[in-house]
């Protein structure tokens, strides 16, 4: 009797146990639920926070920027409005034809250099290959008023070339450089070995194996980093305005002082005329569609790529 | 991406193949001397701005702890600058850090798959903007905003006038500002770099962690922001060093005043921005400070580089073990 007493109560509690251990167990997972839900519905929060400023930032680029736009525009030098014609801003293809010259002579020197080093870096692994490599990486990193720094100081101060096209676009191919480096590299070093072993196989010099095997098929690839580096050089204000005088006239020649489009918006943004503020709008627009076609076609190249590569 | 070669997933190392260097061929010269030229080309970079900045040195102790800068003859001290930059750049990497960690989130994890590479697209495209459509943007149309409806009602609350200031400044510009304008920029590249890093944890250790029972949430903040914690900090870092560089959309909004300043409501400026404005007029000794500002800047960018591609040369690491 004693052990039936005793045993009685015993089931009982177990039942007891596991049904509060059920309704416990029940209750942290609708909490850890709970929290889980909350969390992602933050994230959620957090993607449109961060959507909000750049669709709004797009919205007014396209609202304010297109009724700027007219054939004055692109066609005209600027003139400077006066009290009698507030309106009479002249157009800015100065800064259209600095901007192209700028990056077409920055190009030049930026291209060459850059797509040769980042061959070097692929397929060499000596001493100055890995010391060119940190380099590279850091300049990529630097802040890009300090290549207007060093235009200044080695263009304009050492050499006595002057503020002109030439001191802004060696600027611009300082800041390209490594980018290009950075990315030949990778593209050369994503062709499949089996390629260069088959050159081999078939007895070529290496240097025709690099010439004719790899470099073709890499080509896309480099492709896709000089359009990306093309496309932030032609963006940048910070490296251009210290050493190119923003020039008023149309001008080619590399020794000339240019204009260029983000340093006309950033001379105009503050100007005390609002036709020249309502036309740095139209600026923008014009330098973030060159921007974007640039970037859409590197996109594709590199599309490309993978389809040749697959 | 072009934004940081060096984070996305590398192709497998290459087996030591030296073709085209191990031959003594023209080619081979070529391309040593090409890398000897870019070589040379980033020296100079730093010694040429480093030697015009040698008359400034004389006075480090101006540079780094005076707050007055006194053109035509001095003195130049760099203190409103330096901590211009601090302020404006750690509160933007504050709100973007935040913001942008949930941007990543929802793109992984939230955001259907076949939407999922147009946003990711949309997003570098927005990286590839350049700063000074930023700084327009912020200067003619946050400011104006920022000046009406914020500051008023940041100034209503106890207290607010103490720690921010009083609002009201001309055109609106202020550190603030410029804060909110940085962390709008630097949210692509942040979320750019995230987002790769996120997806880059393997599908065996999220799966794993559901089949646990996990709850979405619990998967990701005990599987996958530790796995990637290491790549996600590499993240932060560049953002900071793309937010403490930022030139003109900083000198369009953020006043352009040397005036040291912890209340945000009030201009400032910050080095980078600093040296764009002053550079037009500046004269001989102020060229040289102007200069020295720019090592100054130099050394923050080369150091915060360095940390960034160590975490993520790390981050490489430990994914490959996993």
């Amino acid at each position: 009797m004693m052990n039936v007493a005793g045993l009685a109560p015993t089931p009982d509690t177990g039942h007891e146990l596991r049904a509060e251990i059920r309704r416990t167990s029940q209750n942290a997972r609708a909490r850890r639920v709970l929290v889980s839900r909350v969390m992602m519905t933050l994230c959620a929060v957090a993607i449109t926070l961060a959507a909000v400023p750049l669709v709004m930032l797009i919205f007014e680029l396209l609202q304010k920027g297109i009724p700027v736009l007219d054939t004055t525009f692109f066609l005209k030098e600027p003139q400077s409005p006066t009290l009698l014609s507030p309106n009479a801003t002249g157009g800015v293809s100065n800064a259209i034809i600095g901007t192209l010259a700028l990056s077409i002579y920055a190009s030049i020197m930026a291209i060459p250099v850059g797509v040769l080093a980042g061959i070097y870096l692929a397929e060499s692994d000596s001493k100055l290959a890995s010391v060119l490599r940190i380099v590279s990486q850091t300049m990529a990193g630097a802040p890009s008023i300090l290549m207007g720094l060093f235009a200044f100081s080695f263009i304009i101060q050492d050499l006595h070339i002057g503020f002109s096209a030439l001191a802004g676009s060696f600027a611009l191919a300082v800041l390209m450089l490594p980018v290009i480096a950075i990315s030949t590299e990778i593209s050369v070093r994503n062709v499949p070995q089996t390629l260069r072993e088959a050159g081999l196989a078939l007895g070529a010099k290496p240097h025709k194996i690099s010439l004719k095997v790899v470099l073709p098929t890499a080509l896309s690839g480099i492709v896709t980093g000089v359009i990306l580096a093309i496309s932030r050089a032609i963006g940048e204000t910070a490296p251009v305005m210290l050493v190119i005088a923003g020039g008023y006239t149309d001008s080619w020649k590399p020794l000339d002082p240019v204009s260029a489009l983000p340093l006309t918006i950033f001379m105009n943004a503050k100007s005390e005329w609002p036709s020249l503020r309502a036309q740095t709008w139209g600026i923008a627009l014009v330098l973030v569609a060159f921007v974007f076609v640039l970037s859409l076609t590197a996109r594709i190249w590199a599309s490309r790529k993978q389809k040749v590569g697959n | 991406m072009v934004l940081l070669p060096d984070l996305l997933p590398q192709p497998e190392e290459v087996a030591e193949f030296s073709s085209a260097t191990s031959s003594r061929s023209w080619y081979h010269y070529l391309l040593i001397a090409v890398s000897l030229l870019f070589t040379l080309v980033s020296v100079g970079f730093v010694l040429s701005i480093l030697l015009k900045s040698l008359p400034t040195w004389a006075h480090t102790g101006t540079l780094l702890t005076s707050r007055v800068w006194q053109p035509p003859n001095g003195p130049y001290g760099g203190l409103a600058m330096i901590v211009g930059t601090l302020e404006t750049s750690i509160i933007a990497l504050a709100i973007a850090g935040v913001v942008g960690l949930g941007t990543s989130i929802a793109i992984v994890f939230l955001i259907p798959r076949r939407l999922r590479n147009i946003v990711a697209t949309f997003i570098e495209l927005l990286a590839a903007v350049p700063s000074i459509v930023y700084g327009l943007w912020g200067f003619l149309v946050l400011a104006p905003f920022m000046l009406n409806t914020v500051d008023p009602w940041l100034n209503s609350w106890p207290f607010a006038k103490e720690v921010l200031g009083t609002s009201g400044q001309e055109f609106g510009s202020s550190l603030l500002l410029a804060a909110i304008v940085l962390s709008v920029m630097i949210l692509p590249t942040f979320v750019a770099i995230s987002r790769e890093v996120i997806a880059a944890v393997p599908q065996d250790l999220i799966e794993a962690s559901l089949s646990l029972g996990a709850t979405r949430w619990q998967m990701i903040k005990d599987v996958v922001l530790p796995t990637a914690r290491i790549g996600l900090f590499g993240a932060t870092f560049l953002s900071l060093a793309r937010a403490t560089g930022e030139t003109v959309a900083v000198a369009l909004v953020a006043g352009g005043v040397a005036n040291m300043q912890f209340h945000l409501l009030y201009p400032g400026t910050s080095i980078a921005s600093w040296i764009a404005l002053e550079f037009g007029e500046a004269q001989g000794n102020e060229i040289s400070a102007l200069m020295a500002l720019g090592i100054l800047l130099m050394a923050i960018s080369f150091s915060l580089s360095l940390v960034s591609r160590w975490l993520v040369n790390r981050q490489r690491k430990l994914l490959a073990k996993v």
